[in-house]
């Protein structure tokens, strides 16, 4: 009998266990239906409203918590509705896969970040964004900017927060010793590169442990080919009509000069190393984009760099700066607040708050109702753009550009030849053609 | 009696279940899960995806040449841990286990590298590697360290066996210090008393004792070398390009940062988990026929 209460006593106890994360989830079924029911009667007159965000940028919380802030006081002043905002910072690592977990399970934030080069394609083709284009904001978008959030056919999904134009990064001080300009085509890169060394001093820094760091070439490459020569470049790719044996000369002479005069044990040298050694003058010039900006500065606060296109041939039509952008707000077509979701993405372009915030956050200004001072590099950038010196970043799928970090470090390490890396990246785009037809 | 055995299930039930309940939930259903992707084209995102058999295995097997080399760098990374880490592992625990005064200093210095986690201790080498080494070279003429230790894909396969060495070996040690122990006195006395030389009581009564000892470190080894991940993570990325790529790396590469063929990578983590259940199953099958008794 003891032994039967005992038995019985345990699975009461499993039973209730079981039954604790029932009631949980039933606790939180209640909730959510309570949420539910204040949004709909709330009080007679101002309609509340909850918007769930989710932006992978821990490190700009403050200066979106108060935007945000401001945002609720707008829209309570204007429409008389009570927003309260729900936002989502996952760490960047992560925050794709939640995403993704989040969306799959119709269970999709109002408003989230994704990266517009990399990720809208696929997204809009899962029908996870919303069709912005007849949004007040577009046009206020600069024309440089607009196509990187534009789909194929031509509707703007989302807004593009983050922007980046570069090249690559030189070292102001050594090229005014010198008495040198950034070159303009690659006799010239020849040139400056013969006059550094004819002092000493090594023309490049390389920093080949991350394979992000080598395919940087690739997209300078492809983009200025795509501007002057082979136009048609990516929609043949995307056809499987063309071949990466077209851009041979264009990735490969300038990726072989670079090695020939660069720094030693490249691939041992990682992105933060690589910054160290730019800021402490050990090369002249970097192949990397101004992103690394505070971690130079933070090594070097001194030190004085620009931004300037990389010449691939002879034509200086074709040295062009690469224009892209990467986090952007997306609205979900399923959100049950889609109408406060998009004020606040139109908020975040406002005529007076947006300079703001954009400063706040050191990012480049994207639309025209943004008039603040950016960084020297940053207005350096700019004034090639205006000069119509950029190109838009070809549309290459994550997949290849993951495919030539690889295969340039392998060519690197002397362990596959030219044709190896571009017969590798021809069937990384045909797999990636066969996954997402 | 039938009353009695009922009783018996139902509290070993009640015992179980908890345990067994979140093991059902966690692990085993999304495991089928990941088993049943693995016979779709799903790509992580898209609400449907289609049911395409085999094709992800024949792909993998047949018309993936970096799957292939991941397979083959593995294996070989596999042999040399399980030969490297227990000879390691055991001539460190039989010297320990003369020493009497200092043993307990001896064991927990070589356990130390075990108790820092892998990832930190990969990024530590490659500290070792890319600046220490190089220094040391350069103030005592020692040319032969001032090399690519992980930048040169002939040479890297050895960083990582030292990382990986300088990180496991202690735990095997411990392992094995643990049944030298239980070796008994009398039998190496009468051994040494019929006039056998140390290597002999060694190889003829020592061994033989600790087999089941043998048997777990084997198991262990075998086991993670073919998971292996954060050591070749931390120090080479895998690089330069694929050349030190594993196959959890290249599984990973798959779902996450390629085309997040989600049903493909899920095939490539069968293949592994066959792998290393057929070579688990022979590895325990053989050395269990070894074991004795005391």
């Amino acid at each position: 009998m003891k032994k039967m209460s005992k038995g019985l006593l345990v699975t009461f106890l499993a039973a209730t266990l079981l039954a604790g994360c029932g009631s949980n989830n039933g606790g939180n079924a209640g909730n959510a239906a309570g949420d539910n029911t204040s949004s709909g009667s709330g009080s007679a007159s101002a309609k509340s409203v909850t918007l769930k965000m989710f932006i992978a940028q821990t490190r700009f919380k403050e200066q979106y918590d108060n935007y945000i802030a401001e945002f609720v006081k707008k829209e309570k002043a204007d429409k008389n509705i009570d927003v309260s905002v729900q936002l989502e910072m996952p760490t960047a690592d992560n925050a794709s896969q939640i995403l993704k977990t989040r969306l799959a399970s119709n269970d999709a934030p109002d408003i989230f970040a994704i990266h517009a080069v990399n990720e809208i394609p696929s997204y809009y083709k899962a029908g996870y964004l919303e069709d912005l284009t007849s949004q007040p904001f577009v046009g206020k978008l600069l024309d440089s900017v607009k196509p990187s959030v534009t789909t194929t056919d031509g509707k703007v999904v989302a807004l593009p927060l983050e922007t980046l134009s570069w090249g690559y990064l030189y070292n102001k001080k050594i090229f005014t010793e010198q008495g040198l300009t950034p070159p303009t085509t690659l006799t010239e890169m020849k040139t400056v590169i013969g006059k550094l060394k004819a002092k000493n001093i090594t023309p490049f820094v390389l920093s080949y442990k991350e394979s992000w760091i080598p395919q940087l070439v690739l997209p300078l490459a492809v983009g200025g080919m795509m501007k002057t020569e082979d136009p048609e470049f990516v929609n043949k790719m995307n056809k499987d009509e063309g071949s990466f044996s077209e851009m041979k000369s264009a990735i490969f002479d300038v990726f072989d000069l670079i090695n020939e005069n660069g720094t030693a044990k490249a691939t041992e040298v990682g992105g933060d190393d690589g910054a160290a050694a730019f800021a402490a003058g050990k090369g002249a010039m970097w192949l990397m984009g101004p992103w690394y900006a505070e971690t130079i500065l933070k090594s070097n606060p001194d030190l004085d760099f620009g931004v300037a296109p990389l010449p691939i041939n002879d034509n200086p039509e074709a040295t062009l700066i690469n224009l892209s952008a990467s986090t952007s707000l997306a609205v979900s077509p399923t959100s049950k607040n889609k109408e406060v979701a998009l004020d606040f993405l139109n908020y975040v372009l406002d005529d007076q708050a947006s300079n703001g915030l954009f400063q706040a956050m050191k990012f480049n200004p994207v639309s025209t109702v943004h008039t603040y001072e950016s960084y020297p590099w940053i207005t350096e950038a700019t004034t090639y753009v205006k000069a119509g010196k950029s190109v838009q970043d070809p549309a290459i799928p994550q997949s290849v550009k993951d495919e030539v970090g690889k295969g340039l470090q392998a060519y690197y390490a002397g362990q596959m030849s030219q044709d190896d890396v571009l017969k590798a990246l021809d069937k990384a785009w045909k797999s990636y053609n066969k996954v997402n037809k | 009696m039938p009353v009695k055995s009922y009783k018996h299930i139902v509290s070993l039930l009640a015992f179980v279940a908890p345990a067994f309940i979140i093991y059902l939930l966690f692990l085993l259903i999304p495991t089928i899960g990941g088993m049943y992707y693995s016979f779709t084209d799903w790509n992580g995102l898209n609400r449907n995806y289609s049911f395409i058999g085999l094709g992800n295995f024949i792909e993998a097997l047949r018309e993936d040449p970096d799957f292939v080399h991941s397979l083959l760098f593995t294996l070989k990374y596999v042999l040399f841990m399980i030969v490297l880490q227990n000879i390691f592992a055991l001539v460190l625990a039989v010297f320990i286990e003369t020493k009497t005064r200092t043993k307990g200093f001896f064991r927990t210095i070589f356990f130390m590298p075990n108790m820092i986690s892998t990832i930190i201790s990969a990024f530590m080498w490659t500290f070792v590697f890319s600046q220490v080494l190089p220094q040391i070279a350069e103030k005592t003429a020692m040319s032969f360290l001032d090399q690519l230790w992980i930048g040169d894909p002939k040479v890297s396969f050895y960083s990582i066996i030292i990382v990986s060495l300088w990180n496991g070996v202690g735990y095997m040690m411990i392992i094995y210090l643990a049944a030298l122990q239980g070796v008994p006195q009398s039998l190496k006395e009468a051994a040494v008393i019929d006039g056998a030389s140390p290597f002999q009581t060694f190889r003829k009564v020592t061994l033989p004792m600790i087999t089941h000892a043998v048997t777990i470190c084997f198991f262990l080894t075998l086991n993670g070398a073919f998971k292996v991940f954060e050591v070749v993570y931390g120090l080479t990325g895998g690089g330069p390009g694929r050349s030190t790529q594993v196959i959890t790396m290249n599984i990973y590469e798959e779902a996450f940062s390629n085309n997040f063929r989600y049903g493909y990578a899920s095939a490539k983590s069968v293949i592994l988990f066959v792998i290393i259940l057929i070579f688990t199953f022979i590895q325990i099958g053989v050395m269990k026929r070894k074991e004795v008794e005391a």
